[in-house]
């Protein structure tokens, strides 16, 4: 089964100067892979990737905006998808990086209809102008150029699996750093310097 | 008999503030007393888009990554939208520093409190509003007529020059 890691390896090789928003277990997998300016973190704020992500996609539409979701966090929001499909963003494409459980790797807690929700018919009836789902890496690869070229806004359903939960008699408790309430703002900072946003009150 | 002049400012007043401001966006759940606003704001001429959300949280993130993209975006809520979308005002505008220009409707406050501080009012809904603000250190300025039209451009600019949020608490319904 393909992992959030594989996914996420396979968007960084095709990002060229996408602006990728990610969270939840995408972020840690972006966290593995070798940094880009472009990319920030939904971090702490569960549900807001997709309409960061809009946001974004709405003001610089020369460049496409990658969202890389997760499905407790899309289901926290459920109703942008409404609200991208309306924007209607030719450059927004929206993955959804499908475990089916939230604390994926802490502590595996199923999410709420995981077993039979259909995100992309979701999706497809809110408005998004092309949807697909992936179950192996290699199929994902091999559409993702396609996908890339083709209609948006775009939703992608990825189903992933999911690492044994880390925290347990052994390992009680993780303590948050003070950088995971910080990190979203300096990168959306960076972001802006990187477009060559000039500051008017620096 | 209420004199709604007195209390109201007409929607070419926010429009034209916008556009000083250099605002080309505007998010929202739409709120009730600001219904001329956003109708105006309908008209494509102001070169304002409007990005309708379903959630105050999604106009509040939606105005973050225009930010993010280098546009000026409005956030219009009203004040019971603005306490459903605290989170994202906490992960946004507090802990990440992004400037956040609320303009918020004080739904459902009784006629009978124009002209008299909001804080008096007998609807918690209205009266909350401020004390809420102060709780979360964000600056505001009340609009409750013309003579405040000025606090428009003078919460857009503290929200920038403070990168965080800065609210404008609309008193009564923006006038046609």
């Amino acid at each position: 089964m393909m992992m959030t890691l594989d996914v996420c390896k396979v968007l960084a090789d095709v990002r060229e100067d996408a602006v990728v928003v990610c969270t939840m277990g995408a972020m840690n997998a972006f966290d593995k892979l070798p940094a880009n300016p472009l990319t920030v973190a939904c971090v702490p704020l569960m549900g807001g990737a997709a309409s960061i992500g809009l946001g974004l996609a709405l003001a610089r539409t020369e460049r496409k905006v990658f969202v890389v979701d997760g499905d407790a966090s899309l289901l926290m929001e459920l109703g942008g998808l409404v609200a991208v499909a309306q924007a209607a963003p030719a450059n927004f494409f929206h993955f959804l990086v499908n475990n089916g459980i939230q604390f994926a790797g802490l502590g595996n807690l199923a999410t709420p209809g995981h077993a039979n929700v259909d995100f992309p018919a979701l999706a497809r009836a809110a408005g998004y102008r092309a949807c697909y789902q992936f179950k192996t890496i290699e199929e994902f690869q091999a559409a993702i150029a396609t996908i890339l070229a083709g209609a948006a806004p775009a939703f992608i359903e990825l189903v992933v699996g999911y690492d044994q939960p880390a925290l347990g008699v052994a390992n009680p408790a993780v303590e948050m750093t003070d950088a995971r309430f910080t990190r979203m703002g300096d990168e959306i900072r960076e972001i802006r310097a990187q477009l060559g946003v000039v500051e008017v009150f620096p | 008999m209420i004199e709604h002049a007195k209390h109201s400012v007409p929607a070419s007043v926010f429009v034209s503030a916008f556009k000083r401001c250099g605002i080309d966006f505007i998010t929202t759940v739409p709120d009730m007393l600001q219904i001329a606003l956003h109708q105006a704001l309908e008209d494509p001429v102001h070169g304002i888009r409007t990005i309708n959300c379903t959630t105050e949280d999604q106009a509040i993130e939606t105005a973050a990554g225009l930010y993010a993209g280098g546009r000026n975006a409005a956030v219009l809520v009203q004040n019971q939208g603005f306490y459903a979308g605290i989170n994202s005002v906490r992960a946004l505008g507090l802990d990440s520093g992004v400037p956040l220009f609320f303009i918020i409707g004080q739904f459902g406050r009784e006629f009978a409190n124009l002209g008299a501080d909001p804080l008096q009012s007998k609807r918690r809904m209205v009266r909350m509003l401020e004390p809420l603000l102060d709780t979360l250190e964000i600056p505001y300025w009340r609009l409750e007529g013309p003579a405040d039209s000025a606090n428009i451009e003078r919460a857009w600019h503290a929200s920038r020059e403070r990168k965080g949020p800065a609210a404008l608490l609309v008193g009564h319904f923006i006038g046609f």
